[in-house]
């Protein structure tokens, strides 16, 4: 019997009340499931803290639900636009195309271009046999004829590819030629490796050709058991420029198009130009036939675009300033950013829903065999009305979307200094290849992941997950324990999400007296950092109630925002790299990699950054000196003693994880003030890579002072302040003795002064203050 | 990056890592005692003595598919030791029946298998 399982995720992440969204649920083992609506308030399960809390709510939706199996459609590719089926030959053609392929032999077959359906054995393709050798084949709806290459592709390295085919003869040609420079790939001049094969055989009969079979670029068309239609035989690698001609052409004129230059033939039928109509600030998903047919073709699961050519010299590293050499498209068949299940249910919200993180919970199975998912999303008010907002960081928690970091990065054991806790949902991820991946995982092909989509089930976006690396509540069930103490402390408050962040902008903050950050709010997109910066300018009053933030670029395309991009780069912590000439993201045209590198390292936003991470034992604060300071001892009033944060559900201290730290020399306003500092950190804790310029012996916890966390505090401009608590684990230490803690004591002297209306306290010592400096 | 299932029976860097390993061991093996053992059985996790933290170094470092993980079977609550696959979409496997009642004891029965590990080979 199938055991019982529900996935589900939702069209939008962020919403109002009133409004519709949609839920899109795969069943294995049942066709019903119990919906009920319900508000999460609590997540991390640790029994210092009070555990998993949420909230049933009245809703329309609540109740059974008709559920099935959905297919979901895994790999990149491209499918051309080809109604009038021009590319359906029934006499001569030529196919070309210049690729690099980053999996040659994987052991499975691969088709680079073709119109090929391999269940009916119909059309023709080319592409890479399971032992990566260069392949041409025709089917008439019996057999596959096959040609292939008599020297193997070499991995990343580039090539120019192509076949003819002679339907009077039925002589097929098949050409490969390494059209490696310095730059371009993998291996040097000095290799001795044979890069050419060119082979020829005399084929029995012509390519059939269905009507039903599509022109594909790095896939091909199969179906599945219950005969549904899908792409099969993906390819791993970059394709470059690539075409077709309606007959077989001779030498000297492929010869040409190796050159870089297309014969002006009338038999030419499709020129994919992959280069063309790239912007400064991105590039979409349709590849432009520039040949009088327009067979355009667009993309599926986002092919990464914008990626290093055949041609590119290494002169340059953008795509902006010589698209004509960023011809690479790079695909992946274990790529996903959006897995197209049918709605199962499209959902009109309670009209009075109160502004929180809520779920659709969904339940089918009975006893120990029960399946229970939460299909989360935020819900934004109708109209902002209180004082106080809450920052969902939904671009990070894209950034981690189903990480299996533990089970696949080798160094992420010796970076977190402690064994893996592996829970039955990450083993059941793990084993899945139908949930896609995150930006901290590489492809299969060794690639680094640098687009995360929510229109996919996201196990890590759930309210008791617990990091396995780590072991501790990650993420959203993180981020609950601040939303806990805010329903516990009586604020009024409201959420909003980094989505809405991107789109509105400056708009998104502005209603508010007081904007708190998440615990981890690392992913940064332009529009949202210049928001917040604008938000603290103009008088706002920001609590970044956690670490590693601001840290990392991403992209959000305009109109498509379940999609984010990342690339990494240069001195920050990174699970890759991306290669030298693709640091730029197609999705925007801005540079990947850390803000800091940029200009705007998180010193000149909220007066800290990152400068230690680690795992394993957390520590307390300390008061330091400033505290005592009239103008801001107001923050520690209540707490007694020296110490802030000696307990917490993530290792037992408020400062832990990740690290901020005050640096002048960053970009700290001159007058913060640091309220508190961690110490004692373990050797598990590391310096920041991006603080160093050699790597050497004694970058540790008890060798480096640079190990700790910051708790600060400073003024700004238009009435406006930053508090910024210093760490990760701070947001855990809340909950901690029923919310009745030091930690606790300090983020709500600090609240309630920011979503106060009048002036903060110590705003009128400004003179005496002077005196004293 | 190649990919991660790439067919490295050809690099010949694998002798050198191989030769390197041989001696780290050699030394390792030196280090495990009784006290060394006691203290990782009181502190899984925290500041630790030179000698434990190269041993704990060395198993972090071990190929993927030569290490164990800790599985939550109710977090909490019941704790095993597994070993994990090292290959994409292949689930760690089991290693004995033991069943631990804390994170930081799983932890431990873990180490003790590296060291097992160590000693035997």
């Amino acid at each position: 019997m199938t055991p019982v399982r529900l996935f589900g995720y939702t069209d939008r992440l962020s919403v109002k009340p009133g409004e519709t969204i949609q839920f899109h649920v795969s069943a294995e083992g049942t066709d019903t499931a119990e919906a009920q609506l319900v508000r999460l308030i609590h997540g991390d399960q640790n029994p210092a803290g009070p555990g998993f809390v949420e909230e049933e709510v009245a809703c329309t939706a609540n109740g059974r639900w008709r559920v099935e199996p959905q297919f979901t459609q895994v790999g990149s590719f491209l499918e051309v636009d080809d109604p009038e089926g021009r590319l359906a030959f029934a006499n001569s053609f030529t196919l070309f195309a210049f690729i690099h392929p980053t999996w040659p032999a994987s052991g499975k077959r691969q088709t680079i271009i073709g119109r090929w359906d391999g269940d009916r054995k119909q059309g023709y393709g080319i592409g890479i046999d399971e032992k990566g050798y260069l392949q041409f084949w025709i089917g008439r709806g019996e057999e596959t004829e096959r040609l292939t290459a008599n020297v193997p592709l070499q991995v990343q390295m580039w090539y120019f590819v192509a076949v003819t085919f002679d339907a009077e003869t039925r002589r097929a040609t098949l050409h490969q030629v390494g059209v490696g420079n310095r730059y371009n790939g993998l291996l040097g001049k000095v290799a001795l490796v044979d890069y050419e094969s060119r082979t020829s055989a005399t084929f029995r009969s012509k390519p059939g050709n269905l009507a039903s079979t599509p022109f594909l670029i790095a896939g091909s068309r199969s179906r599945d058991a219950q005969q549904r239609a899908r792409v099969s035989e993906l390819y791993w690698g970059k394709i470059d420029r690539c075409g077709a001609f309606g007959q077989a052409l001779q030498s000297a004129e492929l010869d040409t198009i190796r050159s870089g230059l297309v014969p002006a033939m009338d038999s030419l039928v499709a020129y994919w130009d992959t280069s063309a109509g790239y912007t400064d600030r991105g590039i979409g998903d349709l590849v432009v036939d520039v040949g009088r047919h327009r067979l355009n073709a667009r993309g599926y699961n986002r092919p990464v675009r914008g990626q290093t050519g055949w041609n590119w010299d290494g002169f340059t590293d953008c795509f902006r300033l010589a698209p004509q050499e960023f011809g690479g498209i790079e695909f992946h068949a274990d790529a996903l950013t959006d897995c197209n299940w049918k709605a199962t249910k499209t959902v009109a919200l309670p009209q009075g829903l109160k502004s929180g993180c809520y779920a659709m919970r969904l339940r089918s199975g009975w006893g120990k065999g029960v399946s229970e998912e939460h299909v989360v999303f935020f819900v934004r008010p109708g109209r902002p009305r209180a004082r106080i907002a809450f920052l969902f960081p939904t671009l990070t928690y894209l950034a981690f979307a189903n990480e299996r970091l533990s089970f696949d990065h080798p160094e992420r054991e010796a970076l977190t200094g402690q064994s893996a806790a592996l829970s039955d949902i990450d083993i059941e991820m793990y084993m899945r290849d139908d949930f896609g991946l995150s930006t901290y995982d590489m492809h299969a092909d060794g690639n680094g992941v640098c687009y995360s989509s929510y229109h996919r089930p996201i196990m890590n976006m759930r309210p008791r997950y617990r990091m396995p690396s780590l072991d501790v509540a990650s993420g959203l069930a993180a981020d609950l324990s601040i939303i806990a103490w805010l329903d516990q402390s009586g604020f009024e408050y409201e959420v909003l999400t980094d989505e809405v962040l991107h789109r509105d902008g400056l708009e998104a903050l502005s209603p508010y007296a007081c904007v708190i950050s998440s615990s981890r709010p690392e992913y940064y997109t332009e529009r949202m950092l210049d928001a917040t910066e604008d938000y603290i300018a103009a008088g706002g009053r920001y609590i970044y109630a956690g670490g590693n933030g601001f840290n990392a670029t991403a992209g959000i395309r305009d109109g498509e925002p379940w999609i984010m991009e990342c690339r990494r780069r240069d001195d920050g912590y990174k699970p890759w790299v991306s290669r030298y000439g693709e640091h730029y993201m197609a999705t925007d045209g801005m540079r990947g990699g850390p803000w800091k590198v940029l200009g705007r390292a998180t010193q000149k936003l909220v007066g800290i950054g990152l400068s230690s991470s680690g795992g394993g034992r957390s520590e307390p604060y300390r008061r330091m000196p400033d505290s005592y300071h009239r103008t801001v001892s107001w923050i520690t009033k209540g707490v007694d003693g020296e110490i802030i944060g000696d307990a917490g559900l993530a290792n037992d201290g408020a400062a832990g994880l990740a690290l901020d730290y005050y640096d002048r020399a960053l970009g700290t306003p001159p007058h913060t003030k640091i309220i508190a500092s961690s110490g004692g950190h373990t050797d598990s804790y590391v310096v920041n890579q991006q603080l160093v310029l050699y790597s050497y012996l004694g970058l540790y916890g008890s060798y480096d002072w640079r190990v700790h966390a910051d708790m600060t505090y400073f003024t700004a401009p238009n009435g406006g302040a930053v508090f910024a608590c210093g760490s990760v684990a701070f947001a855990q230490s809340l909950p901690v003795n029923n919310f009745r803690n030091s930690a606790s004591r300090v983020l709500a002297n600090v609240v309630e002064a920011f979503a106060g209306a009048s002036r903060l306290p110590g705003l009128a010592w400004v003179n005496e203050e002077k005196q004293w400096a | 990056m190649l990919p991660l299932e790439y067919d490295r029976s050809e690099d010949r860097d694998i002798i050198v890592r191989d030769r390197f390993d041989g001696l780290r061991r050699e030394f390792l093996r030196t280090l495990v005692n009784p006290e060394v053992i006691e203290e990782h059985r009181q502190l899984p996790l925290g500041q630790h003595s030179e000698r434990l933290e190269r041993l704990l170094i060395y198993f972090r470092q071990r190929p993927l598919e030569q290490r164990y993980a800790v599985r939550a079977i109710e977090p909490f609550r019941r704790y095993q030791v597994v070993k994990l696959s090292g290959r994409r979409g292949v689930p760690p496997r089991l290693i004995d029946d033991a069943i631990y009642t804390s994170a930081n004891d799983a932890r431990h029965g873990l180490f003790l298998r590296c060291i097992r590990d160590l000693l035997e080979t």
